[in-house]
């Protein structure tokens, strides 16, 4: 097959996955985020309002008429009060409090400085205000500590999330892995083919049986075939070998002029049972083939090959079908000799290749890539004859293919019986 | 040769009948299993045998033959050319196994490879004391001079020479040479055998009294 690859299932699901990840991590982390600072802004508001609550009971029983502030307490980073007069002067403060008021005009409740958030409570029934306070940086780094911890949370789970259906996503393609495996090796003929049997997970049952069927089809379609093929050659090999007994007994019997002409129609006859036996072989290299081990010397001498001088060498072995590899190199040689050789080199290169190659015209380099461009997409009609079609079904028949190489004298077929070993 | 030709093609089955005829053979020709039944018995040199009759196997009845101990060479013509059912043939009780369409001159061949190895050697030549016999040519000399015989004539000579060292008894004789439907009188084979001993000496084909002809194994 050609064309655009398809998409691929696994990497769908992962792309799938990362953005699935990515969308909880985020969601997850800005409910996290606003909760979150809600809940501490709430918890350090009601510190600091509890603080002050604590503060006005010790502030209210302090004198605090003297001239300069009352300063007191432990000197904390992010925490400082204040007590105001109704006049705007400090009275008491802690020592990080800054010696200005923090509000010009009395507030009570909470209020916010541009460093700090504020709570006034107003003491005495008025004439006092306290204000209790907190760094803003404070309540900023409490509430990002908080979000960040969120965050990462769920970014960790998110990401735990995308290995572990990452895995799981492969292990549950692992069966259709498995079942092209398994269709890539299965043994398949007339006879039927090994059943798939039942699917390792329940989507892919349907798939197997499908195939199940349809290999059973293709059982009985093959079976029907060769049954018919084994008619026809019944059907058609006896009336030819009865016209041949038929103008044997006529040849011997007719006056010479008479011969002449029955002589020339047997001949006929004879050519007529080489096309009739290669589209028997050419039916057949559909079928099971009884490959073995053969021997080209005593295969070409069985072949009839008047008018050609072949050369073989005489321990030359190939693995194959000998009765479909006779059938292909009958019909080459006749080729051969069809188009003007005289001699014919048969060679192989390993038990699964043969070449063929003759002495005569050959054909131009066009007209080779034509007929290697027919052979290569099957598309014989039209194109090559019955010899090199036949050849090159029993190639393939045999796992193999036929290629026509490029040769200085004649013409040479190169008839390979097995795919090409990978590397 | 006295043939039983078993092929139910007409075309084929006329056609191999005639060109065997002309080339001497006595040829038996059925169309079916059943028309062999009028034949049992009968003495044949070689079976030519169909492997798919109308009524059934001729595979099967050659090996039903051959369980019954009867060693007659059996010649197969089948359209059945695969490999194996070529191995099957011939180890269902076939000597030899021919694929149709095949030339009648092969066939032809096959019989005489299938008589020379008969009676002996597997020489076409015979040499009966001064008598030298060709099988494949089909020719006769006697003291190195050629000697010419009637079709007849050879057709005893060839089935005696075939069954070299053993007795024929005179019935088998006849049937081997006349076939099964031929008439003939009554001493019309002691004619051809008393021929043979004028044309080749008197000493070639011996009289065995009461039970038959014999010729020396060579």
């Amino acid at each position: 097959m050609t064309g655009r690859a398809a998409p691929s299932i696994r990497q769908r699901l992962a792309t799938a996955l990362v953005a699935w990840a990515m969308l909880w991590a985020m969601a997850v982390g800005a409910a996290v985020w606003l909760a979150a600072t809600h809940e501490v802004d709430e918890l350090l508001d009601d510190t600091l309002e509890s603080s002050a609550d604590l503060l006005a009971a010790i502030a209210t029983r302090t004198d605090s008429s003297a001239d300069a502030p009352l300063v007191t307490g432990q000197a904390l980073e992010r925490f400082a009060w204040q007590v105001v007069s109704a006049d705007g002067r400090v009275l008491m403060r802690s020592p990080r409090a800054p010696t200005e008021p923090w509000l010009a005009t009395a507030r009570a409740g909470l209020s916010d400085d541009a460093d700090w958030r504020l709570f006034g409570l107003a003491l005495n029934g008025g004439d006092r205000m306290l204000y209790v306070a907190q760094t803003r940086t404070e309540r900023r780094e409490a509430r990002m500590d908080v979000a960040l911890g969120a965050v990462l949370a769920a970014l960790a789970v998110g990401l735990l999330g995308y290995v572990w259906l990452g895995t799981r996503v492969r292990a549950e393609l692992q069966p259709l892995q498995t079942l092209s495996d398994r269709l890539a090796t299965l043994n398949f003929n007339a006879t039927g083919a090994d059943s798939l049997g039942p699917a390792a997970r329940a989507e892919l049952q349907p798939v197997h049986e499908a195939l199940d069927a349809l290999m059973a089809r293709l059982a009985v379609r093959m079976a029907n075939e060769q049954a018919f093929s084994a008619h026809a050659a019944h059907a058609l090999r006896t009336p030819l070998a009865g016209i041949d007994a038929q103008l044997a007994v006529a040849l011997r019997e007719a006056p010479a002029p008479l011969a002449a002409r029955l002589q020339r129609v047997r001949e006929a006859a004879g050519r007529l049972q080489g096309v009739v036996a290669a589209l028997l072989s050419l039916f057949r290299a559909g079928g099971t083939l009884q490959r073995g081990q053969v021997d080209l010397a005593s295969l070409l001498a069985r072949l009839p090959a008047a008018g050609l001088q072949i050369e073989v060498a005489p321990d030359a072995l190939v693995y194959g079908d000998a009765d479909l590899l006779a059938a292909a190199v009958a019909n080459l040689l006749d080729n051969a000799l069809r188009y003007g050789a005289s001699q014919v080199r048969v060679a192989t290169r390993g038990p699964s290749c043969l070449v063929i190659s003759d002495n005569g015209p050959g054909v131009s380099a066009e007209r080779r890539r034509q007929l290697q461009a027919a052979l290569d997409s099957q598309a014989y009609e039209g194109q090559t004859g019955l010899g090199l079609m036949l050849a090159d079904r029993v190639a393939r028949s045999h796992g193999g293919s036929l290629h026509l190489p490029e040769v200085d004298e004649g013409f040479a077929v190169e008839l390979t019986l097995a795919a090409a070993a990978a590397g | 040769m006295r043939l039983l030709l078993l092929e139910d093609d007409a075309l084929l089955g006329d056609g191999l009948r005639d060109y065997l005829c002309g080339e001497g053979h006595v040829v038996d020709w059925c169309r079916s299993l059943g028309d062999t039944q009028a034949l049992r018995g009968e003495p044949y040199d070689a079976l030519l045998i169909d492997w798919q009759l109308p009524d059934g196997s001729g595979l099967d009845w050659l090996r039903a033959r051959r369980a019954r101990g009867d060693s007659t060479p059996a010649l197969m013509l089948t359209a059945r050319d695969l490999l194996q059912q070529r191995i099957e043939g011939l180890d269902g009780g076939a000597d030899d196994y021919l694929v149709k369409p095949f030339a009648p001159e092969e066939l032809v061949a096959r019989l005489r490879a299938i008589g020379r190895r008969m009676g002996g050697g597997g020489a076409a030549l015979r040499h009966i004391g001064e008598v030298a016999v060709d099988l494949t040519a089909k020719t006769v000399r006697a003291g190195g001079q050629r000697v010419e015989l009637t079709a007849r004539e050879w057709a005893v000579l060839e089935a005696l020479v075939l069954r070299a060292g053993r007795i024929v008894p005179k019935a088998e004789l006849e049937r081997l040479v006349m076939g099964f439907d031929a008439e003939l009188a009554s001493n019309a084979l002691e004619v051809h055998v008393s021929a043979l001993r004028r044309k080749l000496g008197r000493e070639l084909i011996e009289t065995v009294r009461g039970l038959g002809y014999r010729v020396e194994g060579s």
